[in-house]
């Protein structure tokens, strides 16, 4: 089965408005999945149904290969937005008693939990109540409870709000130790830097509907616009007038202290990057050569922006 | 391993159960309501008549050398004016009686003391008085032997009621009926509000906080919430159970003294020993509890699914406050129908409301004392824990809805709106 999870066709609505309409969606087995969108989009909604919390109006989801149902939630770790904590138990008492939910019984649950305490280091916090512990603190809690029995899909709504840069990048390279074990990673977040680093395929959602999927490299490379930058040593004049019939030049760049200037450019007719390079060698000596890639931040905004104006039918992929 | 389900009564139970505040009320509870019951008694004893000495001016000259000193207090009949008297520190109470005060006792008698006087001694006196007047009228007819003849004219009338439903003909009590029917009616009404209320303020607490967020993400919020109110019921027998025992401690080393002192004394009227003739019979007490347990159970279950619904819609205690009228008003109405219920628990207000589930518990709880017939019982907790089932169902149905619901205050026709989401 090459797909974890097959959205098809969902739509959810509620009493005012419209959560999701006719949303479909594959995430592959075994990578980072990005789920992203503006507030109010509808991502929470479409986690939800895919945690088996709200059932969908119309569609259908498929986990591994079947229709999803209540007994899949074993085989899914959902750590929320919001989330909180029993403020009055202590911490080991409650992370048995989500372990335990989900379904490990008392000995095994205290066995991993014990060794994911003593991973993130927080072994000494077993006997602590939740109120004694700082927001990030709370959160290693969740983090530990939402992994703690292997579920082969795993779904992080904003896992690095609250957390400073060195357990941010703690909990990062876990879910990346996850996702090679073999676990499947639903991410969705508003950080795009992250989105860029861990994930390998995308979905945008806007308005309740999907209007942007594929992978990552992919997309930035569609959206790059036949955007380059060259590389090189020599008269900036020459090379940008013999260059110029053939690209829209962008901005040049001077020469920085090894003596190399930059130019940015899109090419007037794609895949005439041939042309581009043999009129610049002429001209220059050339150093580096790149296509220009939009980062995720500039995707998202222009996606939504353009799905904003033509609110009518989302663009076809 | 554990279901889902299980594991959440489990934690409710035990996190509750293992609080201070939890052993402290149940501990405290029975001492408080001993205290409330011994206290007047005690009161009563320790103010007693304190040593007096009581003057007496009689114009009427047949009532001073009739007032015996008793315990502590002394008549002492003086001829001194009023005026002087009352600067005399040796009586603490002057006396005056007026001439006429055989014929006429309204304004002619009046007790001048330093400071309040006690109720005990202001009885004491007012019952002399009565006496030696009573005494003074009737020899004023001047036939013999009045006050005998008097003694068998009056009549005090004890009802001996016999139960012809029972195979054995057993003595009842319509008072003990009375007070336990009102008693368990009021043990029942605390305990749903309180226990109904409990479930509300833990949703809301849950739903605030966000770890209601967590929990769904791991087991289904129907069955979160039933676990909740099975948790928090559990609790409430609990301390029910707990009460009884102990009850039940105190009556068995309580009652035999109490039936034999009421035995001996003889001056006991019959209703007296029947009624602790049956508060000793285990089978008629053990009736009563089973029932009340019963009733106890149904009641909060049906009540906490509508406390549970109205949690999960709202974000805060205020919010609430609206809504909770939904449950409060028809527990209110339940009460108010058992205080009449216990008057007459055969009326048709009674029978009926015995058989909506809204008001049935309580009112169940009035009547049970009384004897009804068992069937009635039987069918009232039948439609209680059918209905509370019904409840539940809906309750469920908003409550999967109204967990995820910020930011407003939902009307009662939104939480219908939302039975009919998928």
């Amino acid at each position: 089965m090459e797909n974890i999870i097959t959205v098809d066709n969902v739509s959810k609505a509620f009493t005012n408005h419209v959560a999701l309409d006719d949303v479909s969606l594959e995430v592959p087995r075994g990578k980072v999945y990005g789920l992203l969108g503006p507030n109010g989009a509808g991502k929470t909604t479409l986690i939800r149904i895919i945690n088996h919390i709200t059932a969908p109006d119309k569609g259908r989801v498929i986990f591994d290969g079947h229709d999803l149902t209540a007994a899949d939630i074993v085989n899914i770790g959902y750590l929320p937005e919001e989330r909180g904590l029993y403020k009055k138990m202590k911490v080991g008492d409650q992370a048995l008693f989500f372990a335990r939910l989900k379904g490990l019984s008392k000995q095994q649950a205290e066995k991993s939990l014990r060794e994911w305490f003593d991973k993130l280091e927080i072994s000494s916090w077993w006997n602590k109540k939740v109120e004694e512990l700082s927001k990030g603190m709370a959160q290693k809690v969740q983090f530990i409870v939402t992994v703690l029995h292997n579920p082969r899909l795993l779904i992080f709504d904003e896992p690095f709000s609250g957390f400073d840069p060195i357990n941010a990048n703690v909990l990062k390279r876990e879910i990346l130790a996850l996702r090679d074990a073999g676990a499947t990673v639903i991410f969705s977040t508003h950080n795009m830097a992250s989105v860029e680093e861990l994930c390998d395929n995308i979905t945008l959602i806007n308005k309740s509907h999907n209007i942007l999927t594929g992978n990552v490299a992919e997309l930035r490379r569609r959206f790059s616009d036949n955007r380059y930058e060259l590389g090189y040593e020599g008269d900036e004049k020459a090379l940008v007038s013999a260059i110029t019939p053939l690209v829209k030049v962008i901005e040049p760049i001077p020469a920085d202290r090894d003596g190399i200037s930059r130019v940015r450019f899109s090419l007037n007719a794609p895949d005439d990057s041939r042309t581009v390079l043999a009129t610049a060698n002429a001209n220059a000596l050339i150093r580096t050569f790149n296509p220009l890639l939009p980062s995720m931040d500039e995707i998202f905004i222009r996606t939504v922006e353009e799905s904003n104006h033509q609110t009518t039918t989302p663009p076809a992929i | 391993m554990k279901s889902a389900l299980g594991i959440i009564i489990s934690r409710e139970y035990l996190e509750r159960v293992k609080r201070k505040s939890f052993i402290i009320t149940t501990i405290l509870m029975p001492l408080l309501m001993l205290a409330m019951m011994v206290a007047p008694a005690l009161i009563m004893a320790l103010s007693g008549p304190e040593e007096q000495t009581i003057a007496v001016i009689d114009d009427s000259g047949v009532v001073a050398p009739r007032l015996q000193n008793e315990g502590d207090i002394t008549f002492i009949p003086v001829n001194t004016p009023l005026t002087d008297l009352k600067a005399d520190d040796n009586y603490q109470a002057i006396l005056v009686i007026g001439k006429d005060v055989i014929s006429e006792p309204d304004g002619n008698i009046s007790l001048y003391t330093h400071g309040s006087p006690s109720m005990v001694t202001e009885q004491f006196i007012s019952g002399q008085l009565s006496d030696v007047i009573e005494d003074q009228r009737i020899r004023a007819y001047e036939i013999d032997n009045l006050r005998q003849i008097l003694d068998e004219v009056n009549v005090d009338v004890q009802l001996q009621t016999y139960r012809l439903d029972k195979e054995e003909e057993t003595a009842t009590s319509s008072i003990l009926s009375y007070l336990l029917g009102t008693f368990m009616m009021l043990i029942l009404y605390m305990f749903i509000m309180l226990y109904g209320q409990m479930v509300m303020t833990s949703i809301i607490e849950e739903k605030n906080n966000r770890v209601l967020e967590l929990v769904v993400s791991s087991v289904k919020p129907t069955d979160l919430m039933m676990g909740k109110i099975l948790g928090i019921g559990a609790v409430a027998v609990t301390q029910i159970l707990i009460w009884a025992v102990l009850l039940i401690g105190c009556s068995i080393w309580i009652m035999p003294l109490l039936s034999t002192s009421v035995a001996q004394s003889g001056t006991a009227d019959p209703a007296m020993i029947q009624a602790v003739a049956q508060l000793a019979d285990p089978s008629f007490m053990g009736q009563l509890l089973i029932f009340m347990v019963l009733f106890l159970i149904g009641g909060y279950l049906f009540y906490s699914s509508i406390y549970a619904a109205i949690g999960s819609a709202v974000d805060n205690i205020q919010d609430a406050s609206q809504l909770t009228s939904l449950a409060i008003v028809p527990i209110i109405l339940a009460l108010i129908i058992s205080m009449s219920v216990v008057q007459d628990p055969n009326s048709a207000l009674a029978m009926w409301t015995s058989y909506i589930p809204f008001t049935s518990p309580m009112v169940m709880m009035a009547r049970v004392p009384f004897g009804i017939p068992v069937w009635q019982s039987i069918v009232s907790l039948v439609i209680l824990y059918v209905s509370f089932v019904g409840m539940i169902w809906l309750a469920a149905k908003i409550y999967r809805v109204g967990i995820f619901m910020y930011g407003k205050k939902p009307t009662v026709a939104e939480l219908i709106r939302w039975t009919r989401y998928k």
